[in-house]
């Protein structure tokens, strides 16, 4: 339908000011094929929250364009899928409650109820915490409460899916199994992926391409291709020379950006 | 709270209400005078009520609160709400809520016999009253006191004001109300036994003032205690309610 330059996501010259006069990233342009993951990488307060913010119209004002596929991205064809920094579960609701409102939200003429739930079940499932289902978020981990977040997350079926730092709280091996655990559940259905992280090696182990922000909001964001790490098998990226060639790359445009 | 702490608590309750009744007791050995009658004739005037009598009565008295409670959260709420949500209204009612706050509602009982007359309406209106300020106050700080962020997913999915509002902004305000109502309760019932003394034929204030005009010290005891018996049933309603809707918080 869409013609290929037209396809994916498309930010043009976007920026934003929270309090006039001052930017709070620096000016952003990104051509991102539809149906990959893009890792964002860059210092604490470069702008990463402020640019998923943007894309998923959390902001009052802003300048340039956020295009999907040639049309705006607040469009109603565009569903966004978002993991915020601090989760965004409603304390006052059920674990199994918070996917089944954002989906009631998302469709509300979807199939039976069986068929929802069902759905529910397989997402708690797929993300390791079918057992917390009857629970409220202020009971559960911080890591728990992302997976759920998550979970929620993939259970609207996004065309374009936004995560902060999802993985933040967890333990290091928790954190691997639940990358393999992200990357299968993408691949089950590869939404266009925005994923914000500190870490540098997910950055690597996770995205297609990585997106370094950079401090200085005067500057613009610089884009490593990340294809070849991408396109092996998760469980051999660590361990590949690319993965190490790719780390004191990244590692030496972050400085460069810093 | 009953509920949670179960039996050990009821039990509690129980052993208190028998020293009440022990202390009771004793003062009516040490007074001698039919103004306090014993604890045993004022159960024995209360069995001899008529059912149909206490029902009538408890009956008239529970509708006003309810009535008056109802009237009060929905224009409440509305208000409330406008006021947590819009900077606009908020900074509109604002002076006229801090203006009007002050005023001890119960003095305004005499304008509003004036405006609504003896009957029904004034009753509850008095009742909507006393609640109607803490409900829109309450209301309005709970709204606020959500963090913004809390919208965040929702909005990103593209969900409406009203969904906004069923899912965030009441269960979010919702401990806040319930608190509110629980705090505002006691006065509405006192409230309450003022308007019941004028203007109607029903209502525990009136069988009380009854009996006490009737000098049937026993029987305006038991009403006295039917009455409170109102308050301790409402007041477990709104626990009921705090039990149901706050699990989320233990
Ligand atoms: N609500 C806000 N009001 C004013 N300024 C803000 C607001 N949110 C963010 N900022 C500013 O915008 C800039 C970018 O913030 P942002 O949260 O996007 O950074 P970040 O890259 O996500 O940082 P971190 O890695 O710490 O999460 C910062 O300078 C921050 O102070
Ligand atoms: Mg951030």
């Amino acid at each position: 339908m869409s013609s290929l330059r037209n396809s994916g996501l498309r930010i043009r010259g976007l920026q934003v000011e929270y309090t006039s006069g001052q930017p709070a990233l620096g000016q952003v342009s990104l051509t991102l094929p539809e149906h990959g993951i893009y890792t964002i990488i860059g210092p604490s307060g470069s702008g990463k929250s402020t640019l998923l913010r943007a894309v998923a119209g959390l902001l009052p004002s802003y300048e340039g364009e956020l295009l999907f596929n040639g049309k705006s991205v607040h469009d109603k064809e565009t569903l966004i899928g978002l993991v915020p920094q601090n989760y965004g579960l409603l304390p006052w609701k059920t674990v199994r409650d918070n996917i089944r409102v954002a989906m009631r939200i998302t469709s509300p003429d979807r199939e039976s109820k069986r068929v929802m739930e069902a759905e529910i079940s397989h997402w708690l499932k797929s993300m390791g915490i079918a057992e917390l289902a009857g629970r409220y978020p202020l009971s559960l981990s911080g890591g728990q409460q992302q997976r759920v977040a998550i979970a929620r997350a993939f259970a609207i079926r996004p065309t374009i899916l936004l995560l902060d730092e999802p993985f933040s709280a967890l333990d290091a091996i928790t954190r691997e199994a639940l990358q393999q655990i992200f990357l299968d559940n993408w691949l089950a259905h590869p939404a266009t992926t925005l994923f914000v992280t500190h870490d540098v090696e997910e950055a690597i182990l996770l995205g297609q391409k990585v997106i370094v922000m950079p401090s200085a909001k005067q500057d613009t964001p610089e884009i490593l291709d990340n294809t070849p790490v991408f396109a092996m098998k998760h469980e051999e990226k660590r361990d590949s020379n690319e993965f190490f060639e790719q780390s004191k790359r990244i590692r030496k445009v972050m400085l460069a950006k810093w | 709270m009953v509920k949670k702490r179960g039996l050990p608590h009821l039990l509690r309750l129980l052993f208190v209400f028998l020293c009440m009744n022990i202390i009771w007791y004793m003062a009516y050995l040490l007074m001698n005078h039919p103004i306090l009658p014993s604890p045993g004739a004022v159960y024995e005037a209360m069995f001899h009520l008529g059912a149909r009598d206490v029902a009538l009565n408890v009956g008239y008295s529970l509708l006003r609160i309810f009535e008056g409670v109802l009237l009060a959260l929905l224009i409440g709420l509305l208000i409330g709400l406008l006021m947590g949500r819009s900077q606009l209204w908020n900074r509109l009612l604002d002076p006229v809520v801090y203006l009007t706050y002050p005023i001890p509602k119960i003095a305004l009982l005499p304008v509003v016999m004036l405006f609504f007359g003896l009957g029904e309406i004034s009753k509850v209106l008095m009742i909507m009253l006393i609640l109607l300020f803490q409900v829109i106050i309450s209301v309005r700080d709970g709204v606020k006191a959500i963090p913004e962020s809390t919208y965040d997913v929702l909005t990103s999915i593209g969900a409406s004001t009203g969904q906004k509002f069923w899912n965030v902004t009441l269960p979010g305000a919702l401990s806040v109300i319930l608190s509110t109502i629980r705090i505002s309760l006691g006065t509405a019932i006192s409230v309450l036994f003022f308007t019941e003394i004028y203007g109607t034929e029903h209502g525990m204030g009136f069988f009380i003032m009854d009996a006490w005009l009737r000098l049937d010290y026993p029987e305006m005891y038991a009403g006295i205690m039917l009455f409170s018996l109102v308050g301790f049933v409402l007041f477990l309603l709104v626990d009921v309610l705090d039990y149901k809707f706050m699990k989320w918080r233990r």
